[in-house]
């Protein structure tokens, strides 16, 4: 037996599973209903925690994504969704329109401004992954400013995952700049979207915006193996066109 | 077959209900200036008390002598109740103290009658009763033997005139001037009664003799009268030191919720709202202790109302605590009163294929500790957690939140993503420059002037005309346009109130 062997055997005897690599579980997935986002990531794992990442302001898709996956969910798979909204901005005739059954969906609207309303979301995010019972719980970071995430101690992303991961919940955060860092399973990035526009365009009553093209990122993934960075697209349309 | 309860000298036993039996004592009532005796147990009777003496005489005897509490019969009553409850649901209080099971059916479930009945004693006097207990055929046999023997009796079917002849006519509750007839005839127990000549007896003393003869002959048979379910559940405590703080507040309040639950698990129903009524000391100035401003007790209510209803105490006790965080009383608590609202319990099957979901009661809890974080509604009067419902309108963002339910409607996934929206709220004030064609052309919101890309509209939506203060009218603009440091153009959407003229930022779309 080789010197490397005995001290092996040695430790393994004295600590068992010192050297045992910890094999994480392959997660598994929902749909989000946008068949590119599918094939880009996989889906949307369970028991994670999946970031949604864009500048604020900007026409970026994070939210048409998140709608996507929560009618998914609440009509097709027909379970309970939570919804934790630090700015206020949800809007449910954009969610019923996208196929959202709402009386399925838990809708927690915070009340306090910046570094408050952050707070108040994370203990809401903390009492819903306690409940249990939940197929995604989306938390709504998307217009809070970058320099009040950086303030979240990195520890609070840590016991999210830790928590989520006995779980069957999909924790899915929309941010401006992916602050859980490698916390997250899934790191999706989002920029400017490119709206397409129809009619004359010096007449502003004959136009309508006719669709969106949004692209994105797949940051970190833990359900693929890691690829070159590259560019996604898909488009949606308004409920007019 | 038919069960029954009977407390002798219930009116006693309902004072002495914790105490030992053994000791004589005697109740008074009537005028303060002219209290006589108006029940006494066993052992005041052996020591010389009769119904009627006055409190003086009464003394005399050196029993204890208390001041009969209907409070006390009610309370005691209501415990007799639930131990009836326990065996059937069809139960007749025949009288205070006295209560009539309907066994039909139970055989299979609860065994021998015997053993029922000493299934229904030992219930009864763990709960601090000395009672009688007996079965019989019919409702009016089984009273009688419970009035007229002690410990327990099984009366079976056809043996009813034999069983009953010991007995004397004093446990029918003949009227006073019948009893006196029969009493001169010599008839002093219910054989005697039982021989009598129908139509010679019928002659005299008409229906009514001839009712208290079959009674005599256990040869009754009527229909229970049911007694129905309360409406409302309460248990109430006054506190002899009042209580400032939450936590010994909820120890009682444990334990109310304890007893109310077990009275209402003991009928197979649950609660979906309860009532907590507390009376607060009130202080005109509670920094310097000054004096209490008025002498009476402010009373105080809260109500905590259940999707589903629940037979847990402490889910309840955890609703309470959370809303008596939420909306602490102003003052100390002197007394505390609960009450139920009874509601049947919803059974559900379990399939081993349906979808999951939050469990209702747990929900609701969790719901509460949200309210308790973000508050209970918005300026406008809207829940701040709870499921989005959008109203029957045009107007532009008009929703409401509701509490969870258990309907769904389906609504169909269109085959391509929708454009959704990002609301402000409220929404952005904002300064519009438009060109020569009446079409903005440079925004200014938030601090920043930006310029506009493309721009569709204007579309104009209005309601509620006939409403002076619920009208609405405006211009809708989608606008494309280049924010600070993106090369890409973002796209809001802008509307002008008419009414007004001013402009606001009200969505983004993402």
């Amino acid at each position: 037996m080789s010197s490397v062997a005995v001290i092996r055997a040695q430790v393994e005897r004295r600590i068992p599973g010192a050297l045992t690599v910890y094999e994480r579980s392959t997660p598994e997935v929902f749909s989000s209903g946008i068949s590119v986002v599918d094939r880009e990531t996989g889906g949307i794992p369970k028991g994670a925690l999946t970031q949604l990442c864009a500048p604020v302001g900007i026409t970026s898709g994070r939210t048409t994504l998140l709608l996507s996956l929560l009618a998914q969910i609440t009509n097709q798979k027909e379970e309970f969704c939570a919804l934790i909204d630090a700015t206020d901005c949800f809007d449910p005739e954009s969610a019923l329109a996208m196929g959202v059954c709402l009386s399925r969906l838990l809708w927690a609207r915070c009340s306090g401004h910046g570094m408050k309303a952050v707070e108040q979301a994370f203990r809401v995010a903390d009492i819903l992954i306690q409940n249990g019972g939940f197929g995604v719980i989306a938390l709504d970071l998307g217009n809070v400013e970058e320099k009040l995430l950086r303030k979240i101690p990195l520890t609070s992303w840590f016991r999210f995952a830790r928590v989520m991961e006995k779980s069957l919940t999909a924790l899915v955060i929309l941010l401006t700049h992916p602050a859980a860092q490698s916390c997250a399973a899934l790191t999706l990035h989002f920029d400017a979207a490119t709206a397409e526009w129809s009619g004359t365009e010096t007449v502003s009553h004959s136009r309508l915006i006719s669709s969106v093209k949004f692209n994105l990122e797949v940051g970190r993934t833990r359900t693929k193996k890691p690829v070159q960075r590259e560019r996604s697209y898909f488009a949606a349309r308004p409920q007019w066109a | 077959m038919f069960a029954c309860i009977y407390v002798p000298d219930f009116p006693v036993q309902a004072v002495l209900l914790d105490e030992s039996k053994e000791r004589p004592c005697a109740l008074l009532d009537g005028p303060e200036s002219l209290l006589k005796v108006v029940v006494c147990n066993e052992a005041a009777r052996s020591a010389g008390i009769s119904i009627g003496m006055t409190k003086l005489q009464a003394e005399v005897c050196g029993v204890e002598l208390w001041k009969r509490s209907p409070e006390d019969e009610d309370s005691a009553q209501a415990i007799l109740l639930d131990c009836a409850h326990g065996f059937s649901p069809r139960i007749e209080v025949t009288s205070p103290g006295t209560v009539v099971i309907d066994l039909a059916g139970s055989e299979r479930l609860l065994g021998a009658h015997e053993t029922v009945a000493a299934l229904i004693k030992d219930r009864v006097e763990e709960r601090g009763f000395e009672t009688n207990v007996s079965i019989a055929a019919n409702p009016d046999t089984a009273h009688c033997a419970a009035r007229g023997f002690r410990g327990i009796t099984v009366i079976e079917e056809g043996d009813e005139t034999r069983r009953l002849s010991p007995l004397p006519i004093t446990v029918l509750e003949i009227e006073p001037d019948v009893l006196e007839i029969l009493e001169t005839w010599g008839i002093r127990n219910l054989r005697g009664l039982a021989a009598l000549p129908e139509i010679d007896l019928t002659e005299r003393l008409g229906q009514y003799g001839l009712q208290l003869q079959r009674l005599a002959r256990g040869a009754t048979m009527r229909e229970l009268i049911p007694a129905g379910l309360p409406t409302v559940f309460r248990e109430s405590e006054e506190l002899e030191e009042s209580v400032e703080l939450m936590e010994p507040l909820c120890f009682i309040l444990n334990h109310l919720l304890e007893e109310l639950i077990e009275q209402l698990i003991e009928r197979s129903l649950a609660t979906d709202q309860i009532n907590i009524e507390l009376e607060l000391e009130a202080y005109a100035d509670r920094e310097t202790n000054a004096l209490p401003s008025r002498s009476g007790l402010v009373p105080y209510h809260r109500t905590v109302k259940l999707p589903v209803p629940v037979q847990d105490a402490k889910v309840l006790l955890k609703l309470l605590q959370l809303d008596l965080a939420a909306h602490p009383p102003h003052g100390a608590v002197k007394k505390v009163a609960i009450e139920a609202i009874p509601a049947r319990i919803r059974y559900m099957q379990a399939g081993l294929f349906q979808p999951r979901a939050p469990e209702a009661a747990k929900l609701e809890i969790s719901v509460a500790r949200i309210r308790a974080v973000i508050g209970a509604t918005d300026s406008q009067g809207r829940l701040r957690v709870g499921m989005p419902a959008l109203l029957d309108s045009n107007q532009p963002d008009h929703f409401q939140v509701v509490q969870p339910g258990s309907k769904h409607l389906r609504h169909a996934i269109p085959p391509e993503p929708q454009l959704a929206l990002r609301r402000f709220r409220p929404v952005i004030p904002a300064r519009v420059e438009l060109n020569a064609g009446q079409e903005p052309v440079w925004i200014g919101f938030l601090q920043q002037r930006v310029q506009v890309i493309n721009a569709s509209g204007p579309w104009t939506n209005g309601g509620q005309w006939w409403d002076a203060k619920g009208k609405w009218l405006r211009e809708e603009w989608d606008v494309d346009i280049a924010l600070d440091g993106n090369n890409q153009p973002s796209t809001y959407r802008i509307f002008q109130e008419l009414t007004t003229h001013r402009w606001f930022v009200e969505a983004a779309y993402e």
